[in-house]
């Protein structure tokens, strides 16, 4: 997630000599990336990529806890002026307590909300924001509406906590039960969209049983505040995240506050954002309290987590030395408390975890990571690892070696290599006669397009000629077709009968598609097992087990890739050059559909003498065919060589 | 009869005064037609005596094609010298095929024999995978975000106890525990290049898109192995003049984790160009590539003790480092099947 605050409302939290841009170069290497910083006016603008995991970091308070670690590094100052997390606390607010206009509150569940707080209001002027929150909410992209709204979006941009506010007249009989939903239920959020519940959101229903609040997303449009609201509900919680997530895919309501509370956040944090609240409503809209505070936390966060760690293992790590007072400056000043501080000839740093990192870090390697990012992976030099020799295993050295001579070899020859999808549609696998029941079908495809595991290449170079030939290409006239030799070399996919270590059987295979004619297809094929060195032994081909399939003038095939590799010779089979004489022969045949090319060649090599057979031409049904023939062991005649011809 | 030498002598006088090709054609006639010089000797063979029948045939034939020859050369003489006909040199000459290969596959070759040098074997694994080897064994929890329907595609087939439910890898991180198996032990440096799946489909996202994997295990494994490794590919990819730098990230799999950034090929790492602020990267730099020390309970999964050995593991994806590479700005093209796209290449 991204968020944009100002530079000088940083320094409302931070003291420091780094200018924006310092500020940027810096926390970029070390923390959160500032991706942009925009001069607006008399003050900056960044926008900062907080990660997952940081959430903490997401919020002006959390920048300037990021800055006072890692801009010292840099030699500039950097020191919180002060720290809300100590500052505001529920004493504060203490004595202004009262008990009028209660609020009763019933969580159904306790695994919605880990923290839930709220405080009422009174005697609210409603009236437009003063300047400094409203320019300020502008300049970070929020549009300005009135006080009382703008301290709720001023509180969640200042701590990263975010804060609802209800007219407290608009919930029926002060009344909140806060539940999952039920499939079907429907809101109206403050937006005016109507949104249908798939069930297990977190909700709150007034005491009329009305939706109010959809939470962790949006309030309901029923209770939100208008120009006649006089009360209203200050109301911070924390939720299960892992609710508030599923609420966000369900209805693509994705709110700048559920994008926090998805992350799961710190309730520590929940009570200085009240308090802070209080301080702002009280200021600025001249609100009263009218209730006592509501605090419902069941868990609270007394003891903090604490990890042990030896000097030695961040060094072992991160690859040199850092200095154990070093660490210990560094955990201080990200808010961790060191354990045994006065202790220093231990070998070992016992560190506690403050409450806003307690999901984040776990393990050791977690506080290796805190002390590197904030020593500075920049200065870190770069030492390769030894190398050591390793053998690839045979058969994934050939399968890609192969591949490769394949692909040059086709490219070479004038074929253009495509790469398709391995999901097709279910059009695709019918138009090619295919059963589609037979592939492996994606449950939750985001296209028809893109349904199916494809079990052939054919169908997608079949649409990829068919595609191309209503493109007008450069090199074509008008009207003229252009030819089109494509291959792709890609796994298929089919199903497993047993339950196997991998889920389907993946196999390699070749495909080919011209829109030319047979005999160029077919060329390209016996091209290419000359290439490999593939033949039966006799230097013939073998290519007529290949299928290929003409549709709609694309004539297509497909081979095993395995197969190709197992047959490929690097260097072929070695034959001695007869000193002999060669006697060629010329006969004409005619063929007929039991009198082939192939059974001709078939008769023809049952004579140990002949050596190769060469089409001369082939005019009609008319094949004209000339014999070489030859002894590796003397001179033949050619009276000899005419009886071998004979036999055929 | 004249003997050949004489009629040879005769042929180079009278063709020295010849300079077109009509009066050559002209000459040809005279010695070689129907009715010519050569043809009137042959005729004569029926006054020879028969003995020596073969002799006079074999002497004529070798007259013929001395004839034939010298006539040759000088009307070859012609040709080249003399500008009758135009020779225009500049005209193309025969075409020959060229054929094309996908950006991928040129992309996949490069970056494999990178690292190859470096002692690194390319390996392959499954593309539909059990979702135990894409997020369990890489310590992504069950109610992980990656894990649901937006971000993972699923096969329509009952879950398989233990290794969950069938899915197409959506990252080649997959095959991290699997290398660990077939290892036993390390050293392990492994790389793999492959398809992997998502459900986003737009201008830069492609439900299916290929990623590069590293990974290096062994003892006393650090991140500055690491950042030199990156450093090395960078180098070696882009040029010397790019440079990478390593920034904190968030994985799960890995701890501490990076992404890696590389100098931006269009303002060239200045952030500007001109006074325009560069529209293409983030203040100069270019989000490349995830990294990391792998996480303890990923060796744990891959049954390598973490209190012996390390590593660390680097992702990227090809497209987007095709797409730097040569200032491609819309991802689908590689998938779309136009010719007049893929035959550039």
């Amino acid at each position: 997630m991204n968020i944009k605050i100002t530079y000088n409302w940083l320094l409302e939290y931070l003291d420091t000599d780094a200018s924006p841009y310092d500020i940027q170069k810096y926390l970029s290497l070390c923390g959160p990336s500032v991706e942009k910083v925009d001069k607006m006016g008399d003050d900056y603008v960044f926008n900062i990529e907080i990660t997952s995991n940081r959430v903490d970091a997401a919020s002006v308070f959390g920048i300037a806890q990021e800055c006072q670690a890692i801009l010292p590094e840099f030699g500039k100052k950097a020191k919180l002026k002060f720290d809300p997390l100590n500052d505001y606390k529920f004493v504060n607010i203490q004595k202004k307590y009262c008990n009028k206009n209660s609020l009763k509150v019933i969580i159904k569940d306790r695994d919605l909300c880990s923290r839930f707080t709220a405080l009422v209001f009174e005697d609210l002027n409603l009236k437009p924001s003063p300047e400094l929150i409203s320019k300020r909410l502008t300049l970070c992209g929020i549009r300005s509406i009135n006080n009382v709204v703008d301290i709720s979006n001023y509180l969640m941009l200042s701590l990263g906590q975010p804060v609802h506010v209800f007219d407290y007249d608009q919930v029926k009989k002060s009344m909140m039960i806060m539940r999952r939903s039920k499939k079907g239920e429907k809101i109206i959020t403050l937006d005016e969209k109507e949104i249908t519940l798939s069930g297990n959101d977190i909700v709150i229903e007034d005491g009329e049983g009305r939706l109010i609040d959809l939470c962790g997303i949006m309030g309901g449009a029923n209770s939100a505040v208008s120009n006649k609201t006089k009360s209203i509900i200050l109301f911070v919680q924390t939720y299960n995240k892992n609710l508030v997530r599923k609420t966000i895919m369900t209805t693509g309501q994705r709110t700048e506050a559920a994008t926090l509370f998805e992350k799961g956040l710190d309730e520590e944090r929940v009570e200085p954002t009240l308090v802070y609240g209080g301080e702002l409503l009280e200021k600025f809209a001249a609100g009263k309290i009218a209730s006592q505070i509501i605090d419902i936390y069941p868990n609270p966060y007394f003891k903090r987590k604490s990890i042990s760690v030896s000097y030695e293992f961040f060094n072992k790590i991160i690859g040199i030395t850092i200095e154990p007072r070093k660490i210990k400056r560094i955990f201080t000043s990200l808010g961790f408390k060191i354990n045994n501080l006065e202790d220093d000839r231990t070998k070992i740093v016992s560190v506690s975890i403050p409450s806003w990192r307690q999901y984040d870090i776990d393990i050791k390697e977690d506080l290796v990571e805190e002390v590197a990012r904030i020593y500075g992976y920049n200065k870190l030099p770069n030492q390769l690892q030894p190398i050591v020799y390793l053998r690839q295993p045979p058969e994934i050295e050939k399968l890609f070696k192969i591949q490769s001579k394949i692909k040059y070899f086709l490219k070479y020859i004038g074929l253009n290599e495509f790469i398709n999808y391995s999901m097709i549609s279910k059009e695709m696998i019918e138009d090619s006669g295919l059963k589609t029941e037979k592939h492996l079908k994606l449950s939750n495809s985001i296209s028809q397009e893109i349904e199916y595991m494809r079990m052939s290449l054919l169908p997608s170079l079949y649409k990829n000629i068919k595609d191309n030939s209503v493109k007008t290409r450069y090199n074509t006239a008008p009207g003229e077709k252009g030819v089109m030799r494509f291959f792709e070399i890609a796994k298929v996919y089919f199903k497993n009968s047993v339950l196997k270590d991998s889920p389907c059987r993946e196999v390699y295979k070749l495909g080919i598609a011209v829109n030319t004619d047979y005999f160029d297809l077919k060329g390209i094929v016996e091209a290419l097992y000359k290439e490999l060195n593939i033949n039966d032994g006799l230097g013939q081909m073998i290519t007529n087990e290949i299928k290929i399939e003409e549709k709609n003038g694309v004539f297509l095939t497909e081979i095993d890739l395995q197969k190709l590799i197992d047959d490929y010779r690097q260097i072929p089979n070695y034959k001695p050059i007869t000193p002999y004489a060669v006697i060629k022969l010329d006969k004409t045949f005619e063929l007929e559909p039991k009198h082939t090319f192939q059974m001709i060649k078939k008769l023809a090599f049952q004579s140990n003498l002949l050596q190769k057979i060469e089409v001369v031409s082939i005019f009609r049904n008319k094949l004209s065919l000339r014999f070489y023939y030859s002894s590796s062991q003397k001179n033949i005649t050619e009276e000899e060589a005419k009886r071998e011809l004979e036999k055929i | 009869m004249q003997n050949n030498k004489d009629i040879i002598i005769e042929l180079n006088k009278e063709l020295s005064s010849l300079t077109d090709l009509t009066s050559i054609d002209q000459l040809e006639v005279k010695y070689l037609g129907r009715k010519g010089l050569i043809n009137k000797l042959l005729q004569k063979i029926k006054d020879v005596p028969v003995n020596k029948k073969k002799a006079y045939g074999q002497k004529i034939n070798q007259l013929k094609n001395e004839v034939k020859r010298i006539i040759k050369i000088k009307k070859l003489e012609l040709t080249n010298n003399k500008t009758d006909e135009f020779f225009d040199a500049t005209l193309p000459g025969k075409p020959y095929p060229r054929g094309s290969l996908h950006l991928i596959t040129s992309t996949v070759e490069k970056i494999s024999k990178t690292f190859q040098r470096i002692g690194f074997i390319r390996m392959s694994y499954p593309e539909v995978e059990w979702e135990y080897f894409s997020f369990d064994s890489l310590n992504m929890p069950p109610d992980h975000p990656a894990r649901d329907d937006f971000e993972t595609l699923f096969i329509d087939v009952p879950p398989a106890p233990k290794l969950g439910k069938m899915i197409l890898s959506p990252h080649t991180s997959s095959g991290q525990v699997r290398e660990m198996w077939r290892c036993g032990r390390p050293p392990i440096r492994m790389v793999s290049i492959a398809k992997c799946y998502r459900p986003n489909w737009d201008t830069t996202h492609t439900p299916m898109f290929h990623q590069f994997e590293s990974l290096c295990i062994d003892k006393n494994i650090t991140i500055t192995n690491l950042k030199a490794s990156i450093n090395y590919f960078v180098k070696e990819y882009f040029g010397e003049d790019y440079q990478a730098r390593l920034r904190p990230f968030h994985f799960q799999f890995t701890e501490p984790s990076f992404e890696v950034d590389i100098t931006c090929s269009i303002c060239k790492g200045k952030g500007t160009i001109g006074h325009q602020k560069c529209k293409v990267c983030k203040s100069g730099w270019l989000e490349l590539a995830g990294a990391g020390m792998v996480h303890h309970n990923v060796l744990i999964e891959g049954k390598i003790n973490p209190e012996i050995y390390n590593g660390w593991a680097f992702a990227f994806g090809l497209e987007r480092l095709i797409m730097i590479k040569i200032g491609l700005n819309n991802m689908r093209l590689l998938y779309d099947g136009d010719i007049r796209f893929l035959e550039q290449f």
